[in-house]
């Protein structure tokens, strides 16, 4: 989720909250304010009738057009006495002008006069429909809700973009970022301190991720080139004793097994400096190969080398391969998955090969059980270990497969293992 | 002993004093003579004061690289040959090093056998005049047109056998073992064999082939492991 949506999400759920909350206040305020103000005018009236009772003067009519009401009645002493003198009430009250029940403030109170009689007056004024009035706050209330709600998040959405501007320029130039490729620089100007610190230590990771990189790269290459010194030595050493006549037939046979362990051991690091390399990109020379060719060329050999097991090999062609590779690139990645249909082969197996425009399956038969698909181009993974077999000619076809965006895929069909190139 | 001549002079540049005595000891063993330099400086002045037949040139010396010593020659209007022997095997640092004028270039590790022929295969190509054939016996070569002689007469060899045929006569009296020679003769992607008929039927028709025209060399077999170009 985009951090924008979140904190829209957010805004929103908290002002939903507040608004409601602020809404019940305010209303609970003007019912307040009103009944103050209705209760004032409720107090002046029967003040006024009071004395007009008490003097003796004449009352005003009960109904004066005004809406405003009154009704006075003796009552005995010991009702006076259980009531309170001043009570102010809600009631709803029958206005005879108008033959309605309206909603009424209703003020009874109980007065006594210089003969001791008690009296209940009760006036009534009415007053505002509450329900019309929550009505009323409401729909304002989610009329300016809604209203506020846009304003505050078109605000925060202009303000978000506004200051966070340098930390999508920066997500994109990380996003960008390929260690040991040629990379543009962080141009990411800003005030702010915050991103200021960050763009400092993107840059600072970037470059020290560059250098592990170079190390590593160094380490390998160095390592790879310093082994083969030594590697020379024992070789010629060895060699030089095989010249010698006295040898007996065992002697020489342990030195001849020696000399093909150091040559595995040497190819084991030509295969591990020639991985590093595809992976750095040091093969820029691309020509556009035929992979028919070439493997129909190959195949010759395999299918003299291999005669003795007495393999049926067919090549099936719909089209012409063509990819655009480095030419020795070409070969390895050619002669390994050849290499590879031959060698875990059974004696009087198949290798079948097939090519379209836009596809390679090269299949054989082999142990009968699938490989295991996700492990099968690591490094020194070998389904079954064979004598000589570096555990990388897998390793180095995925490379070199990934370095010209080709997409390469195990399966197992029918009894048969299959690898399939595709443009 | 086979071919070049004993009065070859040889210098070797190299900075791992156990590889510069060994190869010294494996080519003085072929009668040639050689000396050695450690580094870019003790070369350098060998250079200027005496001419070799041939210089096998380590380019990563600890004092310099080793590429400019062909640039000295160069400058110096020397004709040597050179071959150089570096742990890098990648295509621009071969291309690197014949485009400065080296002659050859070999990858550590390499076989002895496969230094010798090297050594042998540019002084024969800087010493021709006119034909360019290798001779062995009664045996001729003809690089140029792959074709062979025996006595005077040629003799039809298929390619696989006129390969393995040009890389013995290379390296006569030299033990040749199986995946060596399958390497050199049919690729580097025969490198998983555990079967070598392929070999030994290619072989037992070329040696057919030598005795039919009564040839001065033989391809010995030695024990299991491999064969050595004799000559009778």
């Amino acid at each position: 989720m985009k951090l924008i949506y979140r904190m829209a999400i957010r805004i929103s759920l908290v002002l939903t909250l507040v608004m409601s909350v602020w809404a019940i206040f305010f209303y609970m305020a003007m019912i307040d304010e009103v009944n103050d103000e209705v209760d004032d005018s409720l107090e002046d009236y029967s003040e006024l009738i009071i004395i007009r009772v008490l003097s003796g003067e004449t009352l005003p009519r009960e109904s004066n057009g005004s809406n405003n009401y009154y009704c006075l009645t003796e009552v005995d002493r010991s009702y006076a006495v259980q009531r309170p003198a001043i009570l102010y009430t809600d009631s709803m009250v029958y206005i005879p002008e108008k033959e309605e029940t309206e909603p009424a403030r209703i003020l009874t109170s109980i007065f006594r006069d210089k003969d001791d009689r008690y009296y209940e007056l009760v006036v009534s004024i009415p007053t505002i429909e509450k329900n019309d009035l929550k009505i009323a706050i409401l729909n304002w209330i989610v009329f300016l809700y809604i209203g506020l709600l846009v304003v505050v998040l078109m605000v925060n959405l202009w303000v978000f973009q506004r200051s966070m501007r340098p930390l999508y320029v920066l997500l994109k130039w990380l996003d960008d970022y390929t260690v040991g490729k040629r990379n543009k620089p962080l141009k990411n100007e800003t005030q702010i301190s915050e991103f200021r610190k960050l763009n400092a230590a993107a840059e600072r990771n970037a470059e020290r991720a560059e250098q592990l990189f170079e190390q590593q790269k160094q380490f390998i290459e160095n390592a790879s080139h310093e082994i083969q010194t030594p590697l020379a030595i024992c070789q010629n050493r060895l060699e030089m004793l095989t010249e010698e006549d006295s040898l007996s037939e065992r002697t020489l046979g342990e030195v001849i097994k020696t000399l093909h362990t150091l040559e595995y051991i040497s190819k084991l690091n030509r295969s591990l400096l020639l991985l590093t390399k595809i992976d750095n990109g040091q093969f820029p020379d691309v020509r556009s190969m035929n992979l028919n060719r070439m493997i129909a060329c190959y195949l010759e050999d395999y299918k003299e080398v291999y005669g003795y097991r007495r393999i049926d090999v067919s090549q099936v062609e719909y089209g012409t391969f063509q990819v655009d590779m480095d030419e020795s690139l070409a070969t390895v990645l050619v002669t390994n998955l050849l290499k590879n249909a031959f060698v875990h082969n059974v004696d009087g197996g198949r290798v079948r090969i097939e090519i379209t425009d836009k596809s390679l399956i090269i299949c054989n038969n082999g142990g009968g059980m699938p490989l295991d698909e996700s492990r099968i181009f690591g490094r020194f993974y070998q389904g079954n270990k064979k004598e000589g077999s570096t555990g990388l000619g897998l390793a180095i076809v995925d490379s070199i497969c990934r370095l010209y965006r080709l997409s390469i895929r195990y399966f197992f069909q029918g009894g048969q293992h299959a690898f399939e190139i595709r443009k | 002993m086979h071919g070049i001549g004993t009065d070859m002079k040889i210098l070797i540049v190299e900075d791992d004093p156990v590889l510069r005595e060994l190869i010294r000891t494996s080519l003085e063993k072929d009668r040639l003579v050689v000396e050695v330099a450690e580094d870019y400086r003790s070369a350098l002045l060998k250079i200027e004061d005496y001419n070799y037949d041939c210089i096998l040139l380590d380019i990563t010396l600890p004092d310099g690289d080793g590429l400019f010593l062909l640039k000295q020659l160069k400058e110096m209007r020397k004709r040597e040959n050179v071959i150089i022997i570096s742990a890098k095997d990648s295509l621009e640092d071969k291309v690197r090093g014949l485009e400065w004028g080296a002659d050859d270039y070999l990858v550590k590790p390499f076989h002895l056998a496969e230094l010798y022929a090297r050594i042998r295969s540019v002084i024969r190509r800087n010493r021709q005049d006119g034909e360019n054939k290798i001779e062995l016996g009664n045996v001729c070569i003809y690089p140029d047109h792959f074709t062979v002689s025996v006595g005077g007469h040629t003799i039809d060899l298929n390619r696989k056998e006129y390969d393995i045929l040009y890389y013995f006569i290379q390296r006569p009296g030299r033990l040749v073992n199986k995946t060596t020679l399958a390497e050199a003769v049919w690729g580097d992607h025969i490198d998983q064999v555990d079967n070598f008929d392929f070999i030994y039927a290619q072989i037992k028709n070329l040696r057919k082939k030598l005795n039919a025209a009564k040839a001065s060399l033989e391809i010995r077999a030695v024990y299991g492991f491999g064969y050595k170009l004799i000559q009778e």
